[in-house]
């Protein structure tokens, strides 16, 4: 489902900052992996690569067999919102807009009829257990309900790849683990495949494989 | 200064294109007034020039108005003993069709007194002509040129040049070419001298002057003088130095300098909106910054005066390249206002250079500082004002006191309620303008309540049409009503500007229209000059005549126009045959009994008045007006105040005898002639060309081309104003594009989100459209709602100070509807930029940006 080959990421400037070096991984369809390692190990510019956030300085990325190499940004984007859902760490809802609203916009984005967009949004809500909250704002909400609506967002058109940056990072524990057993329900409900960044060691350990990266190479790859 | 340097410098690099959209706006403002300004100097100075320089040592002028005055008048101010030279002139302003096509002085002179004056220094030519002027005399065909005219156009001595005389084409030659000096320098060096006895009879004037030039024996008072001649001739003379004829040319420029004001403040009002907003914006989005320093000591005293001085220097920046701009457009508008001026008021002036006042660019450096300065007061006060601890906590971003709103309305309720007992007292000139200001005001106070609730009533509008990126247009607008007041002001503004003109353009071509209709009624319209304003050349008294015996020619009505100075101002009268004028264009009194108007006025025992001279110069109906004339003053009623539009500065319309017994002067400027119903225009004219061929100098105008002559004039002063909207709306423009650069580093996560969550750039982009076109038209409701208000107003001012015409209210709405087009285009065009900014971004930067 995801394949990486030789992928290193470099940021210019002052001083050249290698961020993955060569990095090669697999991560077969349906599989929930966690990514672990230090601030500036590189995860997070991994997660993006992958997201088609950003783009590689070197290396081959694929997604469902589509090479990103050498596509237009509105193409990556078109691949993006068909096969990759994001979860943020700070939820990253638009403020003006109601839990309805939040969910319903990638939908919109792609086009589809009022009607179905309301059905799949009210769909998703209820999926998350948001059903009574249609009409708030984020404001209104509570971090885990924040989550909670940044997830069914990006299950909108449920994605085959589920990437979720640091998604209890901005949780308490209780509502963290909340969340996190809300991702691996959907996750053996849905098969989608999921990649969660994260520091947290409960959550690494939650899922069935673990990577650990350090310095922009992988340092671990731990199955079961 | 070090902070400024610290801070303000490292934001000012980092933010370079707001800052110089910011300082558009000064840029502008400052341009416009030094550009319009200048160029009404140099056209004022060029004239002054001329002046100055055929005046040579010239020390007093005798005058009668346009009218001219008879040859005896000359004899007896030669005879004053205290006199030692005095000469006769005339001066018209003409096109000799040469080369370069451009019109010529010609200055017509008596030699055998003038060079006690003036000093014609010859390069080439026949001495003798100069050496003895009864040469000159003699040969009355003689023409002297300046070298710089003759260089253009190819003339040397003895060149031939062909000049349509009032009596048919003369044929002149250059007997002399003058070297350049101050004398040939005048009117761009486009000078002629010509005998005056044969001007007379070129010009049509009779055995008239324009003027005499005189200079006092010595040892005699130049005032004592000036006195004792104008006890001598009499109220209908002006005996003024040459530097006089200046301010009758001001105060015939002085509409357009009211404009140049009016524009250039207007354009630093909205530039003011501009820099508030900059500074507004600024202050929100460096809150934590300036609660770092303020944590690490800087008094409130230090903020406030840091945001000052930053405004001060970008005033001053902007005030600067301002000047630039502004000496460069001067030369441009100068050309096309002295054009203008002499389409207008049929005062031909040419300014080839541009002279700029010191004062003048030192007041716009001023200005342009000051105005950046009050603009960044209050976003100055409440960066002071910041307290350290809330602004160094995060999720404190950017909130809009809930109570500013509220405090706004109230003010503009009690501005309201002042302006409306303004109404009641506005004949009263301070209070007029009193209330006009407090408007002004009360509407920007209710800009973001106005703003705010259209907004919110065009947000399922906008969803409707683009539920993503129209929803979250209008929601940057509901929530940043601090980012987008400052641009929906300014646009509103210039769109109330528009309004107010389009309003009064819309009410004067209805009026005018309505006139040329009723007034301008003949078949036919005679000339001696190729447009109606030029009154150089005139026809005598027996060319109505010939041409009423035309076979097909039903009635002619003979008019003589020329302007006389009515307290101090250059004012038109028209002379003409009054019974004749009340059966065939009964223009009805708006203020008397229209039938005992024209009785009276036609028994010589009454003036009438056109009602913007009455407005102009507080004239009323019945009250006695008097006019000087070269034969002593002449005193009667107003009997009758009537709808003209004759001229810019009002007008008085005398009976035909009157005029010729008052001013001794029987020529004629126009001949209006009236066709029997068998014969056609064109008929007819061949038929006068055939009857008057080769021996006078006429052009025809049918009455169409009449028509399509006032209404080219009326589009050019409309054209002028249609500045200001160009103005307006740029510096409109430059607001919606500062905010939108504003608004997009705002909501660059926000923006990011939508990228990462599936949006095509091109979704991201048409965000950025809707919400330029949101605020585009909110600020185009607001401003035609403004607008409605600025008409009247404008009209008011129109009617009182400018123009002194009374426009009937209406509403605009056509141009209110054109305008909607107009904005939205504008506002996609300001948009573009900012757009490609937005889906330029970093992604992963804008997901992480705070």
């Amino acid at each position: 489902m995801i394949s990486l080959s030789s992928v290193s990421k470099r940021f210019d400037g002052k001083r050249q900052v290698i961020a993955l070096d060569a990095v090669n991984l697999q991560i077969e369809k349906g599989e929930m992996v966690s990514l672990v390692g230090p601030s500036g190990s590189g995860k997070s510019t991994l997660l993006n690569l992958i997201g088609g956030l950003d783009r590689p300085s070197e290396g081959d990325i694929r997604i469902d067999g589509t090479l990103l190499g050498g596509v237009s940004d509105d193409e990556l984007t078109r691949i993006r919102r068909d096969k990759i859902g994001f979860i943020f760490q700070f939820f990253n809802l638009l403020p003006t807009l109601t839990c309805l609203e939040n969910v319903s916009l990638p939908l919109h984005l792609r086009g589809w009829p009022a009607t179905r967009i309301n059905e799949r949004a009210r769909e998703l809500l209820a999926l998350v257990k948001l059903e009574k909250r249609l009409d708030h704002l984020p404001e209104e909400l509570s971090g885990g309900e924040r989550q909670r609506v940044a997830i069914a967002r990006a299950l909108s058109v449920y994605p085959p790849i589920l990437l979720a940056d640091e998604p209890t990072g901005n949780l308490d524990s209780h509502t963290g683990e909340e969340i996190l057993a809300l991702i691996r329900e959907l996750h053996e409900r849905l098969k989608a495949t999921v990649l969660i960044v994260t520091h947290d060691r409960g959550v690494a350990e939650a899922c069935p494989r673990q990577i650990a990266l350090k310095d922009g190479h992988i340092v671990m790859d731990k199955k079961g | 200064m070090r902070l400024l340097k610290l801070i303000s410098w490292q934001y000012v690099r980092k933010h370079l294109l707001r800052t110089m959209l910011t300082m558009a706006g000064i840029v502008l403002g400052v341009a416009v007034f030094v550009g319009m300004h200048t160029a009404n100097q140099s056209v004022l100075s060029a004239f002054n020039k001329t002046v100055d320089r055929i005046a040579g040592a010239t020390q007093l002028q005798i005058t009668a108005g346009e009218s001219g005055f008879d040859e005896e008048v000359l004899e007896r101010v030669q005879s004053n003993p205290n006199v030692r030279v005095a000469v006769p002139v005339i001066e018209a302003v003409v096109n000799l069709n040469l080369k370069t096509q451009s019109n010529i002085l010609v200055l017509a002179v008596d030699m055998t007194g003038d060079r006690s004056l003036r000093e014609y220094d010859l390069e080439d030519g026949d001495e003798t002509v100069i050496e003895d002027p009864l040469v000159f005399i003699a040969q009355p065909d003689s023409l002297m040129v300046t070298r710089e005219f003759a260089s253009a156009n190819g003339l040397a001595i003895n060149s031939k040049i062909t000049l349509s005389a009032m009596d048919g084409p003369r044929t002149f030659t250059v007997r002399g070419i003058m070297k350049s000096s101050g004398l040939t320098s005048a009117f761009g060096g486009n000078l002629a001298i010509m005998d005056i006895y044969a001007a007379q009879k070129v010009f049509g004037r009779n055995r008239k002057f324009d003027r005499i030039d005189l200079a006092a024996a010595e040892g005699v008072s130049v005032p004592e003088l000036q006195k004792q001649l104008a006890a001598t001739l009499g109220p209908g003379f002006e005996v003024e130095s040459p530097s006089a004829r200046g301010k009758q040319f001001e105060s015939l420029s002085s509409v357009y300098g009211m404009l140049a004001n009016i524009t250039s403040l207007f354009a630093l009002f909205i530039g003011m909106f501009i820099i508030y907003n900059s500074f507004a914006i600024a202050v929100t989005q460096r809150r934590s910054e300036i609660g770092i320093v303020r944590a690490l000591g800087a008094t409130r005293g230090q903020i406030q005066a840091l945001f000052l001085t930053e405004s001060a220097v970008l005033g001053l920046v902007g005030a600067s390249a301002g000047l630039l701009f502004g000496l460069g457009i001067a030369r441009a508008i100068s050309a096309s206002l002295g054009n203008f001026l002499g389409e207008i008021y049929g005062v031909a002036q040419r300014a080839d250079e541009v002279s700029s006042d010191p004062r003048l660019l030192l007041g716009a450096l001023v200005m342009g500082v000051v105005t950046s300065v009050i603009a960044a007061w209050i976003p100055a006060r409440s960066a002071a004002s910041i307290d350290p601890v809330l602004a160094l906590q995060k999720g404190r971003y950017q909130q809009l006191s809930k109570g500013e709103n509220r405090v706004r309305r109230q003010m503009a309720a009690v501005l309201f309620v002042i302006v409306f007992f303004c109404l009641f007292f506005a004949q009263d000139r301070v209070i007029f303008y009193s209330g006009y200001f407090l408007t002004v005001i009360a509407g920007l106070l209710l800009v973001p309540t106005l703003a705010l609730w259209l907004s919110k009533a065009i947000r399922p509008l906008m969803k409707g049409m683009r539920p993503v990126e129209g929803t979250l247009a209008a929601d940057s607008l509901i929530q940043s009503p601090r980012r987008t007041s400052g641009a929906v002001s300014a646009l509103a503004l210039s769109i109330a500007l528009v309004i107010s003109l389009g309003g009064m353009a819309r009410a004067s071509y209805d009026s005018i229209n309505e006139w040329m209709r009723i007034a301008l009624n003949p078949d036919m319209f005679l000339t001696p000059t190729q447009n109606v304003t030029d009154r150089s050349f005139r026809f005598p008294a027996s060319f109505a005549e010939t041409i009423k015996q035309i076979p097909g020619v039903r009635l002619t009505q003979v008019v003589r126009n020329a302007r006389v100075l009515f307290q101090g101002n250059p004012v038109m009268f028209v002379a003409i045959d009054i019974a004749s004028l009340r059966r065939e264009s009964y223009l009805p009194a708006i203020q008397g009994d229209s039938e005992s108007m024209y009785r009276l006025a036609a028994a010589g025992k009454g003036f009438i008045v056109s009602d913007n001279f009455a407005e102009l110069y507080k004239v009323k109906y019945n009250e006695p007006l008097q006019l000087n004339t070269p034969t002593g003053p002449l005193s009667l009623p107003v009997v009758g105040i009537v709808r003209d539009y004759s001229d810019q500065k009002g007008s008085v319309l005398i009976d035909r005898n009157v005029y010729m017994k008052y001013w001794n002067d029987d020529t004629i400027n126009i001949v209006r002639v009236y066709l029997d119903a068998n014969t056609t225009v064109a008929e007819m004219r061949a038929r006068i060309e055939e009857r008057v061929a080769g021996s006078t100098r006429l052009f025809i105008l049918t009455n169409q081309d009449l028509k399509a002559y006032i209404i080219k004039i009326t589009d050019q002063w409309f054209g002028l104003t249609y500045i200001q909207l160009a103005v307006a709306v740029l510096v409109a423009i430059l607001g919606i594009i500062n905010t939108l650069t504003v608004s997009i580093t705002d909501r660059r996560r926000e923006l990011g989100v939508l990228q990462a969550v599936g949006a095509l750039r091109g979704q991201v982009r048409r965000t950025i459209w809707l919400e330029a076109i949101a605020i585009g038209v909110v600020g185009l409701l607001i401003g035609l709602l403004f607008g409605a208000v600025a008409l009247y107003y404008s009209l008011e001012m129109s009617a009182r100070d400018i123009a002194g015409l009374r426009l009937d209210y209406t509403y605009p709405w056509n141009m209110a509807v054109g305008l909607v087009p107009v904005i939205i285009c504008a506002a996609l065009f300001a948009a573009l930029g900012p757009a490609e900014q937005a889906v330029r971004g970093g992604l992963v930067e804008a997901l992480e940006y705070e």
